[in-house]
């Protein structure tokens, strides 16, 4: 077996941009014996450690993992340019931050797959690291490679090279699958037996033990499992109480993207706007008390030294204690020289008195508000319905109490949208920035952020076309002539940009060999605007002779089988076909806390309901 | 708060994988090392407090220090020896704490007093002793050593206040004191350089630092 010269590779990193990057060693690092350990297990997140380690769902199982006498967790992440380079012309395996061993000695492959735009450098990773990319060139010999994420809710563009995928939320089913698999190493079981014995799991998804059946127009004609043993469909898996906080994070020896202590104080969104894959995918909405958090963030503090604090949420104004909250978090930390930030705020006066609950804890800079669409019509479609006087009196209030500068997200690109729902977006701006001029003269800035729509699966539009490139080109220059003179300041993205994430968000199998190929090609950190892969990209699709538009431009009938129709989220393919036709009469919900609109989660999740009321579900 | 702070002057090691942090992480992790500490710590006034700390001088990158130092201060009276072990267990694995003391505040800043910096350098094993030997001596013996740094041109030779050429576990090891003022910093990877050696082939050690006092 292959190790790593620790001298040479000393030597490497003295020639690499911040050689902090892969050297571990920070405080909170976990290093156990590796001898004396069962099952060791390699997380790996594959974007550079900058971006990678302050994930949170890696930290969540890297202290699940290591809680486990038993069981070793160690990091690795994608190396920058400069370090490939240097691993791939010294022979030197991609290795693990702790106990620097290459990633193939590991049991057990942990992937971590958040966004579509990392499955290249995941093939990278696995390549760096020696070992085959594709599952069915894997055996015994080889770490089981296991991945996890949201992407993973459409887990068959990355089928041919993940050898199980954990659907849903991984904190219990992590320990059962590695459970499973020392029981069935322990029997004597060869990959085969131990990739069926995984799938008998609930939440985990062994693609190879299904076939895929393509009809003459290249959508599937069947889709079922290679034996009746295996299940036909598989159901996400879900904590029916969030679990225990990580408190013992690891802080960073260098500068990463969200260098703060992040807190997960909610889970889940009520709100069901239809674009939102996270709204739908995250179900039910589950929360952490007051009490709970403020431990977490007494025992984060202490344990890390952080000087920032995060509080994570879908929306974090739906926090039913988040007054109480606010409150109790100013009064434990106002002399600590800390800043808490409050992400994802609903549009009402609410959550700015929600800010100013929190004073000089607040960081500096601008307040943000996501209305997504601006005229009531676009609103309607996407079931975020904002009233105009609302809005108004939101933004009169983040004025007048101190903010000079406001950020409004926007999407353009959504079903049915014209060019007057685009202008939309204009004239509210202009509106906005009026009322803050009046307010408080020209000091104030607003600033509208410009986001594409792309479809995603699972949701009530995971049946539309994306926008083609012209008509997104056509609305963004419609906001770029319009803002001219106006003092509004734009920000968007290219719409060739979008592409990518559309067809591998809702990509089938076939889409395995054009990843492979564009990565062969020389994509990689395709989530980096600035390194162009489209080249490689549109060489792969055109040589694997598949057209892309038939995954982005295409609008799928309501019969046809979608390619992640075997992976159920709690939420039925009835009901969202119910919401699409709803938004397409332009009728909205309400936050389901109101009222059930029977999703499929009760259904799907009824008996794993606490039966304490002490525990919040968003579910009536 | 506004009366006299307790100052206080840690010496450490730095180390292994802590090699490869930079300076500028380095005085970051060091703020959130103290925080983790609870020791009362001393703040600037102001609109944006900061935590005092202060570092003697930049390690460049790669390189051992055996006994760097800091300065950082305190709002309180805490004795030296329970903050010598919170220190100890809030410090990542790889700095370690080697000493603290008290400082009279009117004494001036590590920086300011600091003269030069001794370093030991481990040079690779093929190098012929003696080939080296000759080979320092006659670049020394020149008027004037420029080396590049971003614009300007800095003379090496005038920065070399000491060398000495011995060996250790059969490698050459190569002692050296340089100047290390706010205006004059000696770099010994840049006397490699001239030399024909990578610094990467090396192990560098900056064994200890000589202060204005001292």
């Amino acid at each position: 077996m292959q190790t790593i010269n620790l001298n040479q590779l000393e030597k490497i990193l003295y020639h690499v941009e911040k050689p902090g990057r892969y050297v571990g060693g920070e405080h909170n690092q976990i290093l156990k014996d590796w001898e004396s350990i069962r099952t060791r297990v390699c997380l790996v997140f594959p974007d550079i450690y900058d971006i990678g380690q302050p994930n949170l769902g890696l930290a969540i199982l890297y202290d699940i993992l290591n809680q486990q006498p038993d069981i070793l967790a160690e990091r690795s992440f994608a190396p920058w340019h400069d370090l490939e380079g240097q691993l791939r012309e010294n022979k030197i395996p991609l290795f693990s931050l702790e106990s620097k061993r290459p990633l193939a000695q590991f049991d057990i492959i942990g992937l971590s797959l958040p966004y579509e735009s990392l499955y290249t450098n995941a093939l990278n990773v696995l390549d760096l690291a020696s070992i085959p990319l594709l599952a069915s060139e894997r055996g015994s010999d080889h770490p089981l490679i296991i991945a996890g994420g949201q992407a993973c809710y459409n887990p068959e563009p990355m089928a041919d090279f993940i050898d199980a995928f954990v659907i849903g939320e991984g904190e219990e089913v992590i320990l059962e699958v590695i459970q499973a698999f020392e029981h069935l190493k322990q029997a004597g079981a060869d990959h085969k037996a131990l990739l069926q014995g995984l799938s008998k799991i609930p939440g985990v998804y062994v693609p190879s033990l299904y076939l895929v059946h393509y009809a003459q127009d290249g959508t599937i004609s069947e889709f079922c499992p290679s034996d009746t043993q295996f299940p036909a469909f598989v159901t996400k898996r879900i904590v029916p109480e969030l679990p225990a906080h990580p408190t013992h994070l690891i802080a960073p020896n260098i500068e990463t993207v969200h260098d703060r202590l992040s807190i997960e104080i909610m889970r889940g969104c009520t709100r069901g706007c239809r674009f939102c894959h996270a709204g739908i995918v995250n179900r039910p909405v589950r929360q952490r008390s007051v009490a709970e958090i403020l431990q977490i963030i007494e025992d984060g503090l202490a344990s890390t030294g952080y000087e920032e604090i995060s509080l994570l949420s879908l929306s974090s104004s739906d926090h039913t204690q988040i007054l109480e909250l606010t409150r109790a978090v100013y009064d434990k930390l106002h002399d600590r020289k800390v800043t808490v930030s409050l992400p994802s705020l609903r549009i009402a006066s609410f959550s700015v008195e929600l800010m100013d609950e929190l004073r000089d804890l607040r960081p500096g800079g601008g307040f943000t508000l996501a209305p997504e669409a601006a005229s009531p019509r676009m609103q309607a479609i996407i079931n975020k319905p904002l009233d105009n006087e609302v809005f108004e009196e939101t933004v009169r209030t983040v004025f007048e109490h101190g903010w000079l500068t406001l950020k409004l997200y926007y999407m353009i690109g959504l079903p049915g949208e014209t060019m007057e729902d685009v202008q939309a977006i204009l004239d509210a701006g202009k509106r906005v920035l009026a009322i803050g001029r009046q307010l408080r003269g020209n000091r104030v800035k607003v600033h509208l952020s410009i986001g594409n729509f792309i479809p995603k699966p699972h949701t009530p539009f995971q049946w539309y076309p994306l926008n083609s490139t012209d008509e997104l080109q056509a609305k963004l220059d419609l906001l770029k002539v319009g803002v001219r003179r106006t003092g509004l300041k734009l920000s968007y993205n290219i719409p060739d940009n979008t592409l990518l994430e559309a067809w591998l968000s809702r990509g089938d199998r076939r889409l395995g060999q054009v990843i492979q190929r564009a990565w062969q090609l020389g994509a990689k950190f395709d989530a980096w605007g600035e390194n162009d892969n489209m080249p490689f990209w549109r060489q792969a699709f055109s040589e694997i002779e598949i057209k892309p538009d038939f995954y982005a431009y295409r609008e799928r009938n309501l019969d046809e089988i979608l390619p992640w129709d075997h992976i159920h989220t709690g939420v039925t393919k009835t009901f969202l076909k119910r919401d699409l036709e709803w938004s397409k009469l332009g009728k909205t919900r309400k936050d389901c806390r109101e009222q059930c609109y029977a999703c499929g989660i009760l259904d799907a999740f009824g008996k794993e309901r606490p039966v304490s009321p002490l525990v919040y579900w968003g579910c009536p | 708060m506004n009366s006299e702070p307790m100052r206080i002057r840690m010496t450490y090691a730095k180390l292994g994988n802590l090699r490869f942090i930079g300076h500028l992480d380095l005085q970051r992790l060091f703020e959130r090392a103290l925080r983790r500490t609870n020791l009362p710590l001393r703040y600037t006034q102001g609109f944006s407090p900061h935590m005092r700390i202060n570092l003697a001088s930049a390690l460049p990158l790669g390189f051992i220090g055996e006994a760097e130092q800091m300065d950082f201060w305190l709002d309180q009276e805490v004795p030296l020896d329970e903050i010598s072990n919170r220190l100890s267990k809030s410090l990542p694995a790889e700095l370690i704490l080697k000493h603290v003391q008290e400082i009279d505040n009117q004494k001036p800043s590590l920086q300011s007093s600091l003269l030069s910096s001794e370093f030991e350098i481990v040079l690779p094993g093929d190098l012929d002793p003696q080939v080296l030997l000759d080979q320092i001596s006659t670049l020394l013996a020149q008027d004037s050593l420029p080396v590049q740094r971003r614009k300007k041109t800095v003379d090496l030779k005038h920065l070399i206040l000491e060398w000495q050429l011995g060996s250790q576990a059969l490698k050459p090891l190569l002692k050296i004191t340089m100047k290390s003022t706010p205006l004059e910093n000696g770099r010994p990877d840049e006397l490699l350089a001239l030399l024909g050696i990578d610094p990467a082939d090396c192990v560098i050690t900056r064994t200890k630092l000589i202060f204005s006092e001292e």
